[in-house]
């Protein structure tokens, strides 16, 4: 069963999925509906976004246009890349708490460290840096089995105080050159940040959907028992996640600063809960072994929209957090059929230990 | 396990005995530093200070032991805060009323949480996240800055002591005790099983969507009684007085050794592990570490509890 599950993502999810009692039809067929309902949910939630673009215009008509869309891919690109690593971890099971504070630490590295003449070394170091606060956390739940919720959490608190204690409250510094053109500039009209988003984005999604690394993920989310026996290093595998989340989060840090010249301590605050619901609303299992890059996109990109839509209307800040909450439970709701398909793999999983 | 002679063994497996013996360790430096800790008023405040985090991390243990997660207490908690800081009543009459209504609210959200998740069959992460955004929305809408104040019986009365005996420390006993009832009931037995193992509880004819539905409510309950006493303590509302307890619930939860993987734990472990953590910080104060590093030391403190219990539970499954 565990060797099937490495060969590919979807076949994976059809393994859990064969699990259950066969009670209907052949495998061959719930294969496909499975992967057509996952699609489904996906193109549900990139539907959401372009209805939700609609209502914008019609609300404003003003609203809507290229303009628009093109600060929205701007301010999306920050949560696509956290969400992507937040995504990986969630794929094996575990959640990264710890992004916020790794956000921050890269910003301000890059603001106070590195500095306006900017130097591809010392990048590397801040990014070296980020990740390796993602190896700390990795040694902790693999090694010591401190619950990743527990070890993300105090992780995220040391590094925090640590930012604190080092700037004294209040970190100065400017934005390296290069980090203000990539998110300030344009090539062929269109914004430098949005032709790197995109290729970020087809890469993640190979990184996750194609590669070797991203399937054995999958494998180790579904059952990490069964991945152990089948070969898996699974040690390094949640080393290399974790650390490659950190990495993100710092990019994402850097990209901040590139966007506003300057660093806060609270500047990565606003990715925590976001991050979580861009993975949930694109339809990934908390629980590990579901999921795709591309829900995730569809989950940040949809967040964004709402993010500004909703702040556009001119309602006082509570009516906007309850909208945006009722939205995100709607999104939520949408996914019920993918719900249950989760519940029963869980349930064949269980009837077969 | 079922070897009486293994009692240190059994008092370790429980969770709250470690986390006792922690606070015991922590107690004893904070005395031995602030000599003035063992004076009633200094005892009955660390006591106040750490209740609300305390009914919290007690409401959402019984979240954690059927292996889910609930976010809504830091939005429960806000709105309840705001609402009595809106809305003050006087006197005991009074107290009861926003006491009725504190815990309704909670229960209230509780049930929508428990609805979606336990029959919808949603991941509760998902759902609660929504509902905490959605109270934490309504909260701010029902008070759009810090300010307000609450009714002064209450501040007053809650933190008062009765004889030697903080009022809040009787608060928390009565959680305590009303959760060892709850423990004897069906109730309590199936939250365990289901906890454990959600398949072979439903198979041995335990109802496991009014088990998960039931804890949720009870959970939301008890965060709506958590915004309670923190409204008695700080007097004020402020609308996100609930976001800095998100976080801190369930470092209070692990540090009880209630584990993350359902099934094993309880509320006792969870209430003693919250008021570790505040008498840590208290600690670490009295030191006179610089306010900046608290977070660090805090954090570090919390990695090294969780993995000397894991080391323990290692220890004693090898002994079993």
């Amino acid at each position: 069963m565990s060797s099937v599950q490495i060969k590919s993502p979807d076949s994976a999810q059809a393994d859990a999925v064969n699990d259950a009692p066969p009670d209907t039809a052949t495998a061959d067929t719930r294969k496909s509906s499975r992967l057509s309902r996952e699609t489904l949910n996906i193109a549900g939630v990139f539907l959401l976004c372009v209805l939700a673009m609609l209502a914008a215009r019609w609300i404003n008509p003003n609203a809507g246009g290229y303009q628009q869309l093109e600060t929205i891919l701007v301010l999306c690109s920050f949560l696509v890349v956290v969400a992507f690593g937040q995504g990986l971890v969630v794929l094996i099971g575990g959640l990264d708490l710890s992004i916020p504070s790794v956000i921050t630490l890269g910003g301000i590295l890059t603001a106070v460290w590195v500095g306006a003449d900017g130097g591809i070394v010392k990048t590397c170091a801040v990014l070296a840096a980020c990740a390796g606060v993602g190896v700390l956390n990795g040694l902790g739940i693999g090694i010591f089995k401190v619950p990743a919720f527990i070890m993300t959490l105090a992780m995220g608190i040391i590094v925090y105080s640590l930012c604190l204690g080092a700037t004294g409250g209040s970190p100065n510094g400017v934005s390296p050159k290069a980090l203000t053109w990539l998110m300030s500039g344009r090539t062929a009209g269109i914004p430098v940040i949005v032709i790197f988003t995109v290729i970020g984005a087809v890469i993640a999604y190979l990184v996750q959907s194609r590669t070797r690394f991203g399937i054995r993920l999958y494998a180790m989310g579904s059952n990490p028992t069964a991945a152990r026996f089948a070969g898996l290093h699974t040690l390094r595998l949640t080393l290399m996640t974790y650390a490659l989340c950190g990495l993100l989060a710092g990019v994402t840090g850097m990209l901040l600063v590139g966007y506003s010249n300057g660093a806060t301590l609270r500047m990565g605050e606003p990715y925590l809960l976001p991050s979580v619901a861009a993975v949930v609303i694109g339809g990934s299992a908390i629980s590990g072994g579901r999921g795709s890059f591309l829900g995730t996109l569809a989950g940040a990109l949809l967040l964004t929209i709402l993010d500004m839509i909703i702040s556009s209307l001119g309602f006082s800040q509570g009516w906007r957090t309850v909208i945006s909450g009722a939205i995100i439970l709607f999104a939520i709701l949408l996914q019920h059929e993918g719900a249950m398909d989760y519940l029963r793999s869980l349930k064949g999983r269980n009837s077969t230990t | 396990m079922t070897k009486p002679s293994s009692y240190l063994t059994a008092l370790s497996r429980s969770g709250a005995g470690t986390a006792a013996l922690l606070y015991l360790v922590l107690f004893v430096a904070y005395a031995s530093v602030e000599r003035s800790a063992l004076s009633v008023s200094a005892f009955s405040d660390l006591i106040n200070n750490a209740s609300p985090l305390a009914i919290a991390a007690a409401g959402g243990t019984l979240i954690v032991l059927l292996r889910s997660f609930d976010l809504s207490v830091a939005g429960v908690i806000s709105l309840v805060n705001v609402i009595l800081a809106s809305y003050p009543l006087e006197d005991a009459t009074g107290a009861g009323i926003s006491l009725c209504l504190a815990l309704a609210i909670g229960a209230l959200v509780g049930l929508v949480n428990g609805v979606l998740v336990a029959y919808g069959g949603f991941q509760s992460i998902a759902v609660t996240l929504a509902t905490m955004i959605m109270t934490g929305g309504l909260a701010l809408v029902i008070l759009d800055a810090p300010g307000g104040s609450v009714a002064e019986w209450l501040s007053e009365t809650l933190t008062d002591t009765l004889g030697p005996v903080p009022i809040s420390g009787l608060v928390l006993l009565a959680v305590v005790i009303v959760w060892a009832v709850i423990r004897k009931t069906d109730f309590g037995v199936s939250l365990y099983a289901v906890g454990q193992d959600e398949h072979a509880a439903a198979l041995s004819g335990i109802k496991v969507q009014r088990t998960r539905c039931l804890a949720f409510v009870i959970a939301g309950a008890l965060y709506g009684l958590s915004g309670y006493m923190l409204s008695a303590q700080t007097a004020t509302g402020n609308p996100t007085a609930g976001n800095s307890l998100l976080l801190l619930t369930f470092a209070a939860i692990a540090l009880g050794g209630t584990s993350f993987r359902g099934g094993t734990g309880g509320l006792t472990g969870s209430i003693i592990g919250a008021a570790s953590l505040m008498l840590l910080q208290k600690l670490l104060f009295s030191i006179g570490v610089q306010s900046f590093y608290i977070g660090l030391l805090q954090g570090v403190v919390m990695i090294l509890a969780v993995s000397l219990m894991n080391v323990g539970e290692w220890f004693n499954v090898r002994k079993a």
